[in-house]
């Protein structure tokens, strides 16, 4: 790794992280806001959610219907669709920018005109894309923690903070396939075109899985497959293999990015 | 002999189908300021590229300093100072801090950074983003030769600087010769090769087509010259027969002529008659490079025959000649 490369980049993207983080939170404060509103009128609420398609709620990755609880709320509000949205939202710009934008820009040429490995500014990269990934999931459980307390929700901790590794992987997991996006493409909006078109392929893959057996064997190549973070919070355990298989997905992507960059041609 | 500081063997490069360099072999010897001159998308910054290892040769190999320029080469970036063609900068990052940046990556040359952005009367405390073309220019350059290196390759270094700059630009070129740097550089700009190059590589459709010395160059140009004789012209002079000699015009006791290759026939001819007048105007180095252009290959093959050449460059530096 080079430390001036990931000083640099750090210092280059804490200001987008940080509106990504405000966001976060004043997205966390909206909801949790409403959430005492929201389960006053429970009985209500639920009789409606029963009638809603279980493949619709399983989409927002509820299983089953229980609006009292903050975990479930939240699941809906939050971590099952909107923070996933943001999340990758952020991943993909970043990646975009790690390679094709920053050719594209023509500041590779002057990084790579530097006695500086290949290899080791897109490590360098990727452990800042890591702090920021890091960074947002963090903020995502303690903003809950800190605003579900505050309007007096159950919040269940050991929830929130089993849910933080698979937060991160599920990140690092389109990470790696939107950076192999970045290196293969010279076209910086093709390889955002193609990220963002291959995770809303997983997440429709996703939904569709629920009504067929078929696809459901498909989606196990999808990463929504292994992102299920309602048990998570319920169970305050940290679901290993889902870790383990979006980590590989994330391992995959940038280590074939890797080989494509270290021979890319810079022009 | 000087040693071989930068060489490339049968380099080629195809984009895809397209066709970047092909078997381009060069030698640029230890302390010589070698120009690469070639109309845009002659090959000029795809070889550049290869030599700096941002592009891989699809066949043949370079190298610097003994180093591979692809295998090797952040090797050879610890001893290049690379200026590239339509250099980007970071648009928010103040000029200053481009120094340090370029400074910790390569453990070396803030000071002498700072030295040249004074001397080049650049103002670094402001964003990238803000400044001119020239402004960037001058940055970029900087950031070049920030770290005094012994090989310095540019790919049109005086892009957008103001003549003054230039100037400046050439001083420290010059500097840096004189201190045993080695130099490549493209350029459309012939007077400036004129000015500071000790040989030049002429690229066409990809391909090396010569590479001169100046004062070989210069011999091979043009003459223009104009003879006024004393009285009447000698009907038997003979000027056609003398190698070299074309396009004689006659106009009363004046002749007109171009003349190419060595003077000296044609001064004995002429000495033989009483001479009012005798003047010689060379045609611009830009002529010379524009017949390279023109000519068929066998021509220039052709013209390198010893009638016309003078005498052999005092050091082996002929590169590959298609």
């Amino acid at each position: 790794m080079n430390l001036s490369v990931l000083r640099k980049n750090l210092s280059d993207r804490w200001a987008g992280t940080l509106v990504y983080a405000l966001g976060i939170l004043g997205y966390i404060l909206m909801i949790s806001a409403v959430y005492p509103t929201f389960k006053k009128t429970l009985t209500a609420k639920s009789a409606l959610l029963k009638n809603y398609p279980k493949g619709l709620l399983q989409l927002f990755g509820v299983k089953d219907i229980n609006a009292a609880s903050f975990n479930n709320y939240m699941t809906i509000e939050l971590v099952g669709f909107i923070w996933i949205i943001i999340m990758a939202a952020f991943v993909i710009a970043w990646t975009r920018a790690m390679i094709s934008g920053e050719i594209r820009d023509g500041t590779m040429e002057l990084l790579l005109a530097q006695p500086v490995e290949r290899w080791k500014v897109l490590v360098s990269e990727g452990v800042g894309l890591l702090a920021g990934i890091v960074t947002l999931t963090v903020v995502t459980v303690v903003g809950t923690f800190a605003f579900g307390s505050a309007f007096g929700a159950k919040v269940s901790y050991a929830g929130f903070a089993a849910f933080l590794p698979l937060g991160i992987c599920v990140a690092l997991a389109i990470a790696g396939y939107s950076l192999l996006f970045s290196a293969l493409l010279d076209d910086p909006r093709r390889a955002v075109m193609a990220s963002t078109g291959l995770t809303l392929f997983f997440y429709v893959l996703h939904f569709v899985s629920l009504y067929s057996k078929v696809v459901e064997k498909i989606d196990w190549f999808g990463v929504f497959h292994w992102y299920n973070p309602l048990p998570v919070l319920d169970g305050a355990t940290v679901p290993v293999k889902s870790v383990l298989i979006l980590l590989a997905f994330a391992a995959v992507g940038f280590g074939a990015a890797m080989v494509i960059f270290q021979r890319k041609d810079i022009k | 002999m000087p040693d071989t500081i930068i060489s490339t063997s049968a380099l080629t490069k195809y984009y895809g189908k397209v066709l970047g360099v092909k078997d381009l072999d060069l030698e640029v010897v230890s302390g010589e300021v070698f120009g690469f001159l070639g109309p845009n998308g002659a090959g000029k910054t795809t070889t550049i590229r290869l030599l700096m290892g941002l592009l891989k040769p699809t066949a043949g190999s370079g190298s610097i300093l003994g180093l591979d320029t692809w295998s090797q080469t952040v090797g050879v970036k610890r001893k290049v100072g690379y200026l590239p063609g339509d250099a980007r900068l970071y648009r928010g990052m103040k000029g200053e801090e481009h120094i340090k940046y370029i400074a910790a990556l390569n453990g070396d040359g803030e000071k002498t950074g700072l030295e040249l952005a004074e001397r080049l009367d650049l103002d670094i405390s402001r964003r990238a983003g803000g400044y001119s073309r020239g402004m960037g220019q001058k940055l970029a350059i900087i950031l070049a030769l920030m770290k005094s290196p012994p090989v310095i390759i540019m790919d049109e270094p005086t892009n957008g600087l103001d003549p003054l700059t230039q100037r400046e630009l050439y001083e420290i070129l010059n500097e840096r010769r004189n201190e045993g740097a080695t130099i490549l550089f493209s350029s459309h700009n012939l007077p400036e090769v004129e000015r500071i190059c000790d040989r030049v590589g002429i690229i066409r459709q990809g391909e090396l087509v010569a590479t001169e010395r100046m004062e070989h160059l210069r011999a091979m140009r043009l003459r223009n010259v104009e003879i006024i004789f004393e009285g009447a012209m000698p009907a038997d002079l003979g000027l056609e027969s003398l190698p070299g000699v074309s396009e004689v015009e006659r106009m009363g006791n004046r002749a007109q002529l171009k003349l190419r290759g060595d003077i000296n026939p044609l001064l004995r001819l002429i000495a033989r008659y009483d001479v009012a007048d005798f003047s010689v105007s060379h045609a611009s180095l830009e002529d010379v490079f524009i017949e390279f252009y023109e000519l068929p290959e066998e021509k220039i093959e052709a013209e390198e025959t010893p009638a016309v050449k003078p005498p052999s460059p005092p050091r082996p530096l002929r590169g590959g000649r298609k």
